[in-house]
């Protein structure tokens, strides 16, 4: 039984030392900077190209067993990287419940005299002589301790009287709300790991979803159908370069349009997110996928200046208003360019300039016509101005989507995090031992750290005191 | 213009380093005074020149939180001084010690004066796209910060080290001392480096040295930098009577040492870990992803977070805990520009 003690006993203390601390900070430092210079791909051929820069073939195939062998492409994820995090936390836990009882016995168990041989072992001593008698000190020495928020207790010996005074004491207690706030980050990470999740959905504008892939493949249903009203994409003048692009969207529920803020429609951009119920919708990309529903949109002006919206399928015959022609659309380019011989042809996918051919019938006579939306000389046709506003539902946007219960856990323990350091770092406990004496005053300090400004301290004390003497 | 502003508070540094001399040398008060003022007169012109090229980038683009100048190397060595004169200034007042003023106005008038006459691209530059968030203010002026004191740490780890050696066979001393000969060569390399390149935005470091196309350059280059080295080796002791003159004891070095950690420490923590996660998660849809900065910004928590359970838990003292300063400013240094250099990720703009 003693023996079974004595082995929980060496666990214990394996897990709550310093020393175990200290060696996971640098097996953990070295095992994440392995992962910033391997590159952390699962293809093999890229780990064994990235290898053979610095060496031979073969070794780098040997290189790349070894790789393998210890997750060494996937770091982040290992089994031996999440072991040590785990260590970390568990190191963290431990040495906590270990040392937080201790702290806290200390705070209330009274205060002893110091015997006056300890004290002269303290590294900080300070001496002043005064023409005061011990009592008449000791009146206004408390007068200026209590004055600067030093909680004091005194003890009479025979021929002095020895004043212990403390000053930030309990910050002391801020190390463990530092600790509590990393176990919270982790678990807040853990969180996410487990009931989070992350993907992505296409959706062609004017249809809606309510299915998602996460990141391996595997389907995710969303409690909501999101529907894209309209993708927009701006490009730099001439080029594919995608500017700005940004998709309409709305959220059913229950068969009905979510309202937020009184609205209904709500826009995505790249780096403005949208998000409803915990899920994140960030715009990635997007893609030209025409099907049977896209509709060409058009604004028709007649002779005697009035407006007509039209919008067709692909190859409908529409009526042109106020004429007895008849229409229809019967090829189109999203990015119709002319080569050196002056014919025609597709330079893109991407809608760069949209274009249509539409066939125009009149008394049986055909003529076709290419109406560019971007140029406005091809929108005049013999029969009135004949706008091609865009192709709708042509295009669909790709949404990341996410959720990650974990995030508040991740910001509550970073804002603890801060509080806890700057509380321990900058509020550093103090505590003076005085002796009294007649005529005469001792300080003395028990430690060495910060003993410069100490110093300071005690002199400013002994001023006012000498001052307050006059 | 902001950059000649700057140039007059470098030529201020410079000035005020023999009157902190002579101060030491003669310990009147009367002198004390002029030294302070006159770096302080220059600080003042620093802070000045600082905000007026905080208009200038406003003016092109328009937001007061995206208009740091901190975003190519000149500014942000400029910065870097300013926060180093700050640190100073503020010691010096807090424990009513002069002696490190020597020390610091070579360090500042120098490093201002040369990147002046270096003609490293001074221009405001429009910001990158990548750039543009309201968190740039705060994520990237409070890094900046913690690593300015990271520097000095490093700068009192190592005098400390170097003082507190007595056998030049020790590892510590033969470690500090090679370093300190890297540095200056590193410096100096850098130098040549800019005034040779043909483009001074695509400077690359050690490659008019080390790494010439020459290879006799090359060679000599290596040679000078063993010498160099080697000098630092035999004459470590010579630094040391300097310090010793100068009034400095390796209590303070050490005291110095980690004072400047445990305020970089917790504004590293909130700046460029807690600010980046929260910038990071707006742009990128996650807090975390081990970019390669990130990683190296976890690394660097690290080495100081070891630095403080040293000191507090396990009482290390002495050049044994300053070893710890030292190898952290190195991973810091590996975190601000390594990453960019040798590694590729999500924050690879930052170049120089």
């Amino acid at each position: 039984m003693s023996k079974l003690n004595s082995l929980n006993e060496k666990i214990w203390n394996f897990f709550a030392s310093v020393d175990l601390a200290v060696a996971l900070f640098i097996v953990i430092s070295i095992g994440a900077a392995i992962g910033t210079v391997i590159p952390q791909e699962l293809d093999p051929e890229a780990i064994i190209r990235f290898f053979s820069k610095f060496m031979s073939f073969n070794a780098s195939m040997k290189a790349y067993e070894i790789v393998n062998l210890f997750d060494l492409n996937n770091v982040y994820h290992s089994w031996w990287f999440t072991f040590l995090l785990f260590m970390f936390a568990m190191n963290l836990i431990v040495c906590s419940v270990d040392r937080l009882p201790l702290l806290l016995k200390s705070f209330k168990i009274p205060p002893k005299l110091f015997d006056s041989k300890i004290l002269e072992k303290m590294p900080l001593k300070r001496e002043f002589e005064l023409s005061l008698k011990k009592d008449e000190i000791f009146e206004k020495l408390i007068n200026i301790l209590k004055r600067k928020h030093f909680s004091v207790s005194t003890f009479n010996t025979d021929n002095s009287i020895q004043i212990q005074c403390k000053k930030w004491s309990k910050t002391r207690l801020a190390v463990y709300l530092t600790h509590l706030s990393i176990l919270i980050i982790l678990i807040g990470a853990i969180v996410g790991v487990f009931f989070g999740l992350r993907g992505s959905m296409n959706i062609i504008e004017g249809t809606g979803s309510s299915f998602a892939i996460s990141d391996s493949g595997k389907p995710i249903s969303l409690p909501f159908e999101i529907r894209c009203d309209k993708f927009e994409v701006e490009f730099y003048e001439n080029s594919a370069m995608p500017k700005d692009y940004r998709s309409y969207i709305k959220v059913i529920e229950n068969n009905q349009p979510v309202k937020i803020n009184g609205k209904d429609s709500f826009i995505i951009e790249v780096n403005q997110p949208f998000t409803y119920k915990g899920f994140k919708f960030y715009q990635a990309t997007y893609g030209f996928q025409p099907s049977e529903h896209s509709e060409f949109r058009f604004t028709f002006l007649d002779k005697k200046g009035k407006e007509h919206q039209i919008a067709v399928h692909f190859e409908e015959k529409f009526k042109i208003p106020e004429t007895d022609a008849v229409a229809s659309v019967v090829d189109f380019s999203p990015a119709l360019g002319v080569d050196e011989q002056g014919r025609l042809f597709n330079m893109d996918t991407n809608m760069i300039n949209p274009a249509v051919l539409v066939e125009f019938e009149q008394n049986g006579k055909k003529i076709k016509q290419w109406i560019l939306s971007k140029i406005p000389d091809t929108w005049d046709t013999p029969f009135g101005k004949l706008k091609f506003n865009e192709l709708w539902g042509a295009q669909f946007t790709g949404l990341q989507i996410r959720k990650d219960p974990g995030v508040a856990l991740i910001y509550i323990g970073s804002i603890l995090l801060c509080a806890g350091l700057f509380i321990s770092l900058f509020l550093r406990p103090v505590q003076y031992i005085i002796e009294l004496g007649d005529r005469k005053v001792t300080f003395f300090y028990p430690s060495l750290k910060g003993a410069v400004l100490r110093e300071k301290e005690i002199d400013k004390i002994i001023q006012e005191l000498k001052e307050e003497e006059k | 213009m902001s950059y000649q502003t700057i140039a007059i508070a470098g030529l201020l540094y410079i000035l005020a380093m023999p009157v902190y001399i002579v101060y030491i040398l003669t310990k009147s008060r009367k002198i004390g005074y002029v030294a302070t003022g006159t770096f302080c007169l220059g600080a003042v012109i620093h802070i000045f020149g600082f905000v007026q090229r905080f208009r200038e980038m406003y003016e092109i683009n328009h937001s007061f939180l995206r208009s740091i100048p901190l975003t190519n190397l000149y500014e942000s060595l400029v910065f870097f001084v300013l926060c180093l004169v700050i640190g100073y200034l503020f010691i010096e007042w807090r424990y009513k010690k002069k002696s490190l003023g020597v020390l610091v106005s070579i360090i500042a008038g120098i490093t201002i004066s040369l990147i002046d006459l270096l003609g490293i691209s001074k221009q405001v530059q429009p910001l990158i796209p990548a750039l543009k968030s309201n968190w740039l203010l705060a994520h990237v002026t409070l890094s900046f910060i913690a690593y300015a004191a990271f520097g000095i740490s490093f700068v009192t780890g190592l005098l400390h080290i170097i003082m507190d050696s007595e056998n030049k066979k020790s590892f510590k001393y033969i470690f500090s001392t090679f370093l300190l000969g890297f540095m200056l060569f590193m410096f100096l390399s850098v130098i040549i480096d800019t005034t040779t390149a043909s483009n001074p935005k695509t400077v690359k470091i050690f490659h008019s040295t080390l790494g010439n196309p020459s290879s006799f350059i090359s060679i000599i280059s290596w040679l000078f930098l063993l010498i160099l080295i080697f000098i630092s080796w035999q004459y470590g002791g010579f630094i040391k009577k300097i310090l010793m003159s100068f009034k400095i004891d390796a209590d303070f070095l050490e005291d110095i040492t980690y004072k400047a950690i445990a305020f970089g420490f917790p504004i590293f923590t909130i700046g460029g870990l807690v600010f980046g996660a929260i910038w990071a998660e707006q742009a990128w849809g996650r807090y975390w992803g081990w970019d390669p900065k990130e990683t190296w910004s976890l690394i660097t928590w690290f080495v100081y977070a070891f630095y403080l359970h040293a000191k507090f838990i396990r009482g290390w003292k002495g050049s044994k805990i300053s070893m710890i300063a030292v190898a952290g400013f190195i991973v810091t240094i590996f975190t601000y520009l390594g990453v960019n250099i040798f590694l590729s990720g999500l924050h690879s703009y930052g170049s120089m």
